[in-house]
């Protein structure tokens, strides 16, 4: 923390600082698209972007304390659902696309009133089953298309922006802006609520559920929500991917896709609940394609960085350069004060 | 047309019993170490395809080409605790840190033996010939014999864990590991030993299957998910829960094919869930806070 506070200006510069360098990380990220010509780099964006959005999803519920090993599933429900309201109900992509978000957020609504009961080590084992289960359940559904899975999903209607232009999705650059939005409203809500009384609720709780409960925070509303919230946001980058890859296949949406979002998510820093999943996935998706001359030993590269960056990095990839997280400290404190608490109390810790 | 139920019981049990061992290894390594070691399917291929190896190239016996899996299999769950998960033992909260350190290496060694092996399904040539026919019950003579290894295999762990001096450390260190410490457990000792038993299990239950089912490079990745729904049913806390969960699973699989194809697999996902959701530490298990 001395760094925050000991250079020059103090606090209130340093959020000035902090919003100028996002107002121009997101002017570079707008402009982008005039400098990267090529579709197949423009592909990997768009990739990383959504891993961004789904592991955001990730350290939202990580925030509350529940280790879900079931994003991907939600991520194929949101697909699933999109894909049908626009091949069966004939809807345009822009109602199915919060539709869907709908869809996968009810879902999201009944399965955490069971899950999220049993948190802890029985959270991680239903989530698991979850996860499992639902690729199953999209193989053998014959409406669903099977364990082939459905292709030829039309690509979103054309839309027209008033005063801009007229966007027609034929290339990656359309896709790249649509992406950026949903990633943009995505960081929006989540800092808003992170903000909020909600977010303060959600890092009590996961800080130490116990001392939150004995706060008066009503944990499992709080863990509920954080469920829910995940999942419509999962949904949404369902909804898009889908229409973006053109197909759905149940394979793709596999308990392995949800640890490598984990993945994602711990390389960047779980500290940092917006930037860190973008770096992390930036990192993960574009040092193996950058690595691509040698195709047969980027698994193993990719491997030994994983682990490389667990063993030296522990506290993630954004640690590298000094910033701090506000809320480890503030977090360290609470947590001290917590087991001082319960050890006075005569908890047995464990 | 009636249903051949002592059959459909007997050969679940022989791919059950291969669940079983490796749950059992599993188990052990997250009861004791605390990781849950998603690379474990790989060290089953591994041992897998050092039989064959040593078979088909080396022209070793098949009693010789176990061992050397065994062997191999062992050395390669030493080396990766010891440069791996030895340096992120001791930090506190670090489940998560585990897992992910595991993906890294499930990727290095996936990649390592889809190069070395290749890609196309292998068998390893029979050591037995022939049928045994008793009580309505047709197994061949190699599968009897794999089910008696895999039997005498679990017994001996059980034994192992339950009466010797090691056993008895690792139940120490599975209950508190500084508590144990302060009795002089040598836990970095105890956790090697873990996971070089691990590796012993998964190298046997690789290279015993090899001479029955078929070898290719996905095994231990496909493989996997069946072992952690294994373990979820029997539950996290004892090896007998292994046993449990993996007749369970090898059975209800046999009759669900016999029965119906995917449709049994989502009834066996909803019973698994509904065991989870009364009893979240398995059958056998007790409730486990992470």
């Amino acid at each position: 923390m001395e760094v925050a506070y000991s250079s020059k200006g103090g606090p209130r510069s340093r959020v000035k600082g902090k919003t100028i360098a996002s107002a121009l990380a997101v002017i570079a990220l707008v402009l982008l698209p005039l400098v990267v010509k090529s579709p197949y780099y423009m592909h990997i964006l768009i990739m990383s972007g959504l891993n961004a959005i789904l592991a955001m999803t990730f350290i939202t519920m990580l925030r509350t304390g529940l280790i879900s090993l079931s994003i991907a599933a939600f991520w194929g429900i949101g697909a699933y659902a999109s894909m049908l309201f626009v091949m069966r109900l004939k809807a345009s992509f822009w109602l199915a696309l919060p539709a869907s978000i709908v869809v996968a957020g009810l879902i999201g609504l009944c399965i955490g009133y069971l899950f999220v009961r049993s948190a802890g080590f029985g959270f991680v084992m239903l989530s698991a089953v979850l996860g499992m289960l639902i690729i199953v359940v999209f193989g053998n559904l014959k409406f669903l298309g099977g364990y082939e899975g459905i292709e030829s999903i039309p690509p979103p209607d054309q839309i027209t922006i008033p005063l801009v232009a007229r966007v027609e999705f034929a290339s990656k650059a359309p896709y790249y802006y649509l992406m950026l939005v949903l990633l943009f409203v995505t960081i929006v809500i989540l800092r808003a609520i992170y903000a909020a009384w909600t977010g303060r609720a959600w890092m009590a709780i996961g800080l130490n559920s116990r001392l939150a409960e004995s706060l008066g925070v009503n944990v499992f509303r709080y863990r509920l929500w954080a469920f829910v919230i995940s999942s419509a946001i999962a949904g949404m980058a369902g909804s898009f991917y889908a229409h973006y890859i053109g197909a759905v296949i149940p394979g793709s949406f596999d308990v392995f896709k949800t640890i490598y979002v984990h993945i994602f998510a711990i390389l960047g820093g779980v500290d940092f609940a917006i930037l860190g999943p973008i770096v992390g996935s930036v990192v993960m998706t574009f040092v193996p394609e950058l690595l691509r001359i040698t195709k047969v030993i980027e698994p193993i590269v990719t491997g030994v960085l994983v682990i490389l960056i667990i063993l030296f990095l522990p506290r993630g990839l954004l640690s590298l350069f000094g910033i701090q997280a506000m809320s480890t400290h503030v977090g360290r404190r609470i947590e001290k004060l917590g087991s001082f608490i319960k050890a006075s109390l005569g908890f047995r810790a464990r | 047309m009636s249903v051949p139920v002592a059959q459909l019981i007997v050969d679940g049990m022989g791919m059950g019993l291969i669940y079983v061992i490796l749950a059992a290894g599993l188990v052990l390594m997250m009861n004791v170490s605390g990781i849950l070691l998603i690379a474990y399917g790989e060290f089953y291929a591994i041992g897998a395809i050092t039989v064959w190896t040593c078979v088909e190239y080396l022209r070793l016996p098949f009693g010789a080409a176990l061992i050397v899996a065994v062997v191999i299999t062992t050395l390669v769950g030493l080396a990766s605790y010891r440069f791996i998960f030895q340096r992120i033992q001791h930090r506190p909260n670090n489940f998560l840190s585990q897992v992910v350190a595991a993906v890294g290496l499930m990727l290095i060694l996936g990649q390592a033996i889809l190069l070395i092996f290749g890609t196309v399904p292998q068998k390893v040539p029979s050591v037995f010939t022939g049928m045994v026919r008793k009580f309505g019950i047709t197994i061949s003579v190699e599968k009897l014999f794999v089910m008696a290894l895999a039997l005498v295999v679990t017994v001996a762990l059980f034994l192992m864990y339950e009466k010797t001096r090691l056993g008895r450390a690792m139940r120490a260190v599975a209950f508190n590991a500084d508590v144990a410490a302060l009795q002089g457990v040598n836990t970095n000792a105890i956790y090697m030993a873990t996971m070089g038993i691990s590796g012993v299990l998964a190298g046997f239950a690789g290279g015993i299957m090899s001479g029955v089912y078929e070898i290719y490079p996905e095994m231990g990745h496909n493989i996997f998910f069946s072992i952690l729904l294994v373990v979820m049913l029997g539950g996290m806390g004892s090896i007998a829960g292994a046993v449990v969960g993996g007749l369970i699973l090898g059975i209800t699989l046999s009759f669900g094919l016999y029965f119906t194809g995917g449709m049994a697999q989502i009834i066996l996902f909803l019973i698994i869930g509904v065991i989870l959701f009364f009893r979240p530490g398995g059958l056998l298990g007790s409730r486990i806070q992470l």
